[in-house]
């Protein structure tokens, strides 16, 4: 693997060319282009539905396009390059994803064997295995629930879980699914921090959010996904979020009328940042 | 824009004072609140019985693959006994297992006797008559004074609980009730993820295994979903429903369920996947016996064995 | 329809471990070629969900209430073989974990309920849906007829276990040593309220989220079909009904040979036990559809209200009740079972077949 890093030593993280894709005829994805290069820091934002989760699904190799082509460090995903052994294997130890669905990543019986799922399908010796757990579950706080059922869990400490069954992989590349979203405050501030923390660790970290509040904290180069299914711009995080009229075209933020005392007038308006203005 | 904005104008009428009127029907229990309750039942005896396993009691202690096997070989001994009182021996030493488990006694009986027992005693309870099942009589209820017949079949001459139909009957429900109180202990004492990786060692696939405990997993956020779904409908149900309605919503559920169970699954399975999951489950095996165990086992053996001997020694 | 522990001779229990064990691997290997490492996620939620609905309490006519088991709809929406295993799953937590239904009969419970229940009705819904258009009626009466099928199946076959019991395990003074009735009561007195109230609650059942789906969600109803062409293997009815054919037939006759077997089990001494009239113990049996003691709910919620409802029914029917040997009710239970199924699979394809042509010409 080390000569292979060294042989694609110049190539981009992850090349996206013209990828398109569609689930049964609807589509998600109609030509997307980008590219991350390693140790970047990307947001990806964009309405509901405009396919930043099929996005991510086809860089962690889980969907595969229908027309264009998807590198990663000079190598092409493919249902052929995944299926093969070797690949496969150091590709799921360098890449991690944390879903935003937590229900859905989290489906072992304990805690502990939620966080040991990851190692132990890479083959990592058990008490290497047993080292990470431990590890993981001490840095995320976890230590009281190590023996308790994901069910019995609320909505942040899923997160923190699903977050750790990742962690425990230790991937180079992080892809997180609006990582925010339906948390309370603190969580999401305690997940904006760690996420701060593995950047300066040297990790890739892409995320694809919403969340326009926190979009400056979590990137440095942020990506707007239209309602077309097509990149519709991208920049530096604050560039683009004073960039009206891109928010306004890719359905980040609206217009509508508001009434304050008795004036109505229109302004664009997000509702994740507050609203205060003075009239 | 009206007044409200962007609201239509019925939607910001405010209503008067709060005078419910009327008269007022008692609400006969739907189907729709009946299947809430269970289903809530169902999250509360879970995390009950997750509270009593992770309490410290003899049988916590147990290693789950030592106790599997000692369960395993008890219940088959409540099938293969074929004397009543030595059934009852047994249930009784179940019993006494759960009060060394720490399970409150009302709350153990309970739970076992309703109601698989008390139901195999209502089936059981026509066969003691020797209208359905011969038998040297006990207590002659009605002679009828000379063969009675109904068509082809005849009712004999007497009506009357037979012996063997009173031993018979006795039997299936201390089976039952002793069958029923071993698993109910295992199950009590047990926590389940430590039930799951006992199963390893019986050669169950781990594959199998795998599905288990995802199973089980995934019917706590179903749980969550149905009772979801249900309670928005009973919130916003003004009187009862038709058991009709009733039927389709509760299909309509179900529909419902089964998509968003699908899609659940598709997602579960990238979860998996992204994490190395190639179909091949890898599993760390975590087992210590003590000698503790072993004096269990054995004592569970011999017991079984002392039993079984005596049972038959009796004839 | 579960049989719980105490009910049936270790025998028994055994004889249907042996016969589920080989349908296990059977349908865990179609699952692996058609549905890839998919599989594991899929099948357990296709248990979690099974596990689930047969917790909702349907509204029966009369105000009382029954259930579903679902395997039908399963194993069409995730295929026959992998609701196999996720029925059979459920089936597996019931016991294990809540101490509901027995660990030493779950192998008789994963036959009839897990086995032959969602096969059954899967292969009649296939049968009778054969070219019918996606959206068309006949595919949910397909659906219904399957459930019907399917639950009936697997209820006799329960009937059948329950009524060997009676039949040959007694003690030397003539008592029964676990579930007390032959076959001649326990058949009629389990499939009256089946075929009557809990086979039409899985009819109806089916038939109405079959509906459901295919107004919103038909690619689910598509599922399998996809997966099917994706992988390599397709689902093959001659096989298996020839599989399935031989399995009914083996149940029984297998179990008698256990029975003999352990002759001091007293095979000998049963010939003489049976001659029963049923009235009178019908009120109760009518009960046998309540079989299904949910976790924990108050007792009589549901079993012995939809028994009641059947009960009169069951009160009805007679049964021959002369004094006939062993081997003939085995025989007669074996030929029932076959002749059952193939009447239910073979009517409802003629039914259907006309109207099919019919569409077509
Ligand atoms: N599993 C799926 N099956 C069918 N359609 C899907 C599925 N997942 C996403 N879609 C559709 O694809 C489009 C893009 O979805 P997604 O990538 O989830 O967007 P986002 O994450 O930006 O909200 C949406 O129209 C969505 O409805
Ligand atoms: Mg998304």
């Amino acid at each position: 693997m080390a000569d292979m890093a060294a042989k694609n030593a110049d190539a981009p993280l992850f090349l996206v060319e013209d990828v398109h894709f569609s689930y049964e005829g609807a589509p998600a994805l109609a030509g997307a282009t980008l590219s991350v290069e390693r140790g970047e820091r990307v947001a990806l934002l964009g309405a509901n539905g405009s396919g930043k989760s099929t996005l991510l699904k086809m860089l962690d190799g889980l969907l595969f396009p229908d027309r264009g082509r998807i590198g990663f460090m000079g190598q092409e995903l493919s249902e052929a390059t995944l299926r093969l052994d070797s690949f496969s294997r150091e590709f799921r130890r360098r890449v991690g994803f944390v879903f935003q669905n937590a229900d859905a990543q989290l489906f072992s019986p304990t805690v502990r064997d939620e966080v040991a799922f990851g190692p132990l399908h890479l083959g990592l010796p058990d008490d290497e295995v047993e080292r990470r757990v431990e590890d993981t579950i001490h840095i995320l706080g976890l230590g009281h629930l190590k023996e308790r059922a994901p069910y019995h869990l609320s909505g942040g400490e899923k997160k923190r879980v699903a977050l750790a069954s990742v962690l425990a992989i230790n991937p180079d590349v992080l892809l997180f699914d609006e990582p925010t979203a339906g948390l309370d405050p603190k969580t999401s501030s305690f997940l904006v921090s760690l996420a701060g923390d593995l950047h300066e660790a040297g990790k890739t970290i892409i995320t694809a959010t919403q969340d326009l509040s926190i979009v400056g904290d979590i990137a440095d180069r942020a990506l707007v996904m239209g309602e077309d299914h097509r990149l519709a711009g991208e920049g530096p995080p604050a560039a683009v979020l004073a960039d009206r009229e891109l928010l306004l075209r890719a359905n980040l933020i609206h217009d509508h009328p508001h009434r304050h005392g008795g004036v109505e007038h229109y302004h664009p308006h997000s509702h994740v940042e507050g609203h205060e203005h003075g009239h | 824009m009206a007044d409200g904005g962007m609201l239509p104008a019925w939607m910001t009428e405010r209503p008067g004072g709060f005078e419910p009127g009327g008269p007022d029907r008692a609400v006969r229990q739907s189907a729709l609140a009946r299947t809430l309750l269970g289903l809530g039942r169902l999250a509360r005896d879970t995390i009950y019985s997750e509270k009593v396993a992770a309490r410290p009691g003899l049988m916590q202690g147990v290693d789950p693959r030592v106790k599997v096997a000692g369960v395993l070989v008890l219940l088959l001994l409540a099938s293969l006994l074929r004397h009543w009182y030595l059934v009852l021996g047994l249930y009784l030493v179940s019993v006494a297992m759960a009060a060394a488990a720490s399970i409150p006694a009302w709350f153990f009986m309970k739970r076992v006797w309703m109601f698989i027992p008390l139901f195999a005693a209502v089936i059981a309870l026509p066969s003691i008559f020797n209208v359905v099942r011969d038998g040297d009589p006990l207590w002659v209820i009605w002679d009828f004074g000379g063969e009675v017949r109904l068509g082809p079949w005849s009712l004999g001459t007497s009506l009357a609980i037979t012996q063997q139909g009173v031993r018979g009957a006795v039997m299936l429900v201390l089976r039952v009730a002793a069958s029923v109180s071993l698993g109910v202990l295992l199950a009590l004492t047990t926590r389940w993820n430590e039930l799951l990786r006992a199963l390893r060692v019986f050669h169950v696939p781990r594959l199998f295994v795998l599905i288990l405990s995802m199973t089980y997993r995934y019917i706590f956020l179903l749980l969550a979903m149905a009772t979801e779904m249900f309670t928005a409908r009973a919130s916003r149900m003004v009187g009862p429903a038709s058991p009709r309605e009733d039927r389709r919503f509760l299909a309509a559920g179900m529909g419902a369920l089964l998509g968003k169970s699908h899609a659940l699954s598709e997602e579960v399975y990238a979860a998996m996947v992204s994490r190395g999951f190639d179909g091949e489950p890898v599993t760390a095996s975590r087992f210590r016996t003590a000698a503790a165990d072993w004096v269990w086992l054995a004592s569970t053996a011999t017991l079984a064995l002392s039993l079984l001997a005596g049972d038959r020694i009796i004839g | 329809m579960h049989i719980p522990d105490g009910y049936i001779s270790p025998q028994t229990a055994g004889g249907l471990w042996a016969l589920v064990v080989p349908a296990w691997y059977a349908a865990g290997y179609k699952v692996r070629r058609t549905l890839d490492a998919r599989q594991a996620p899929l099948i357990a939620i296709g248990a979690a969900f099974t596990f689930i609905i047969m917790m909702f309490n349907i509204p029966l006519p009369g105000g009382t209430t029954g259930h579903a088991v679902g395997g039908t709809i399963v194993a069409i929406v995730i295929g026959p073989w992998a609701a196999v295993i996720a029925v059979s799953v459920a089936l597996a937590i019931q016991a294990l974990f809540f101490g509901d239904g027995g660990i030493l009969a779950l192998g008789a419970n994963c036959f009839n309920i897990g086995f032959i229940l969602p096969v059954t009705g899967y292969l009649t819904y296939r049968l009778i849906a054969r070219g019918a258009a996606e959206g068309s009626a006949r595919r949910w009466i397909a659906a219904g007829v399957g459930g019907w099928t399917g639950l009936n199946l697997a209820a006799l076959l329960t009937a059948v276990v329950f009524g060997l019991q009676g039949e040959l395990y007694t003690a030397a003074d003539g008592s029964a040593l676990y579930s007390p009735y032959g076959l001649a009561t326990a058949i009629p007195a389990m499939m009256v309220p089946h075929l009557a109230v809990a086979g039409v609650v899985e009819a109806v059942m089916t038939s109405l989220v079959y509906i459901f789906l295919q107004r919103t969600n038909p690619a689910l109803l598509q599922n399998y079909k996809t997966a099917r062409a994706g992988g390599e293997s397709r689902f093959e009815l001659r096989p298996l009904i020839i599989g399935l054919a031989l399995l009914l037939v083996c149940t029984p006759i297998g179990l008698l040979a256990t029975g003999t077997a352990w002759g001091e089990w007293g095979a000998d001494e049963v010939a003489d036990e049976v001659g029963y009239v049923p009235e009178g113990m019908d009120r109760y049996a009518g009960a046998w559809t309540g079989l299904l003691p949910d976790y924990g709910f108050p007792a009589g919620e549901e079993g012995e209200s939809l028994g009641e409802g059947a009960a009169e029914t069951a009160g009805v029917v007679s049964v021959d009740a002369a004094r006939k040997s062993a081997p003939a009710y085995l025989v007669s239970g074996v030929v029932g079972l076959a002749l059952a199924s193939v009447a239910a699979l073979l009517s409802a394809r003629f039914l259907f077949r006309g109207r099919q042509e019919g569409n077509r010409g």
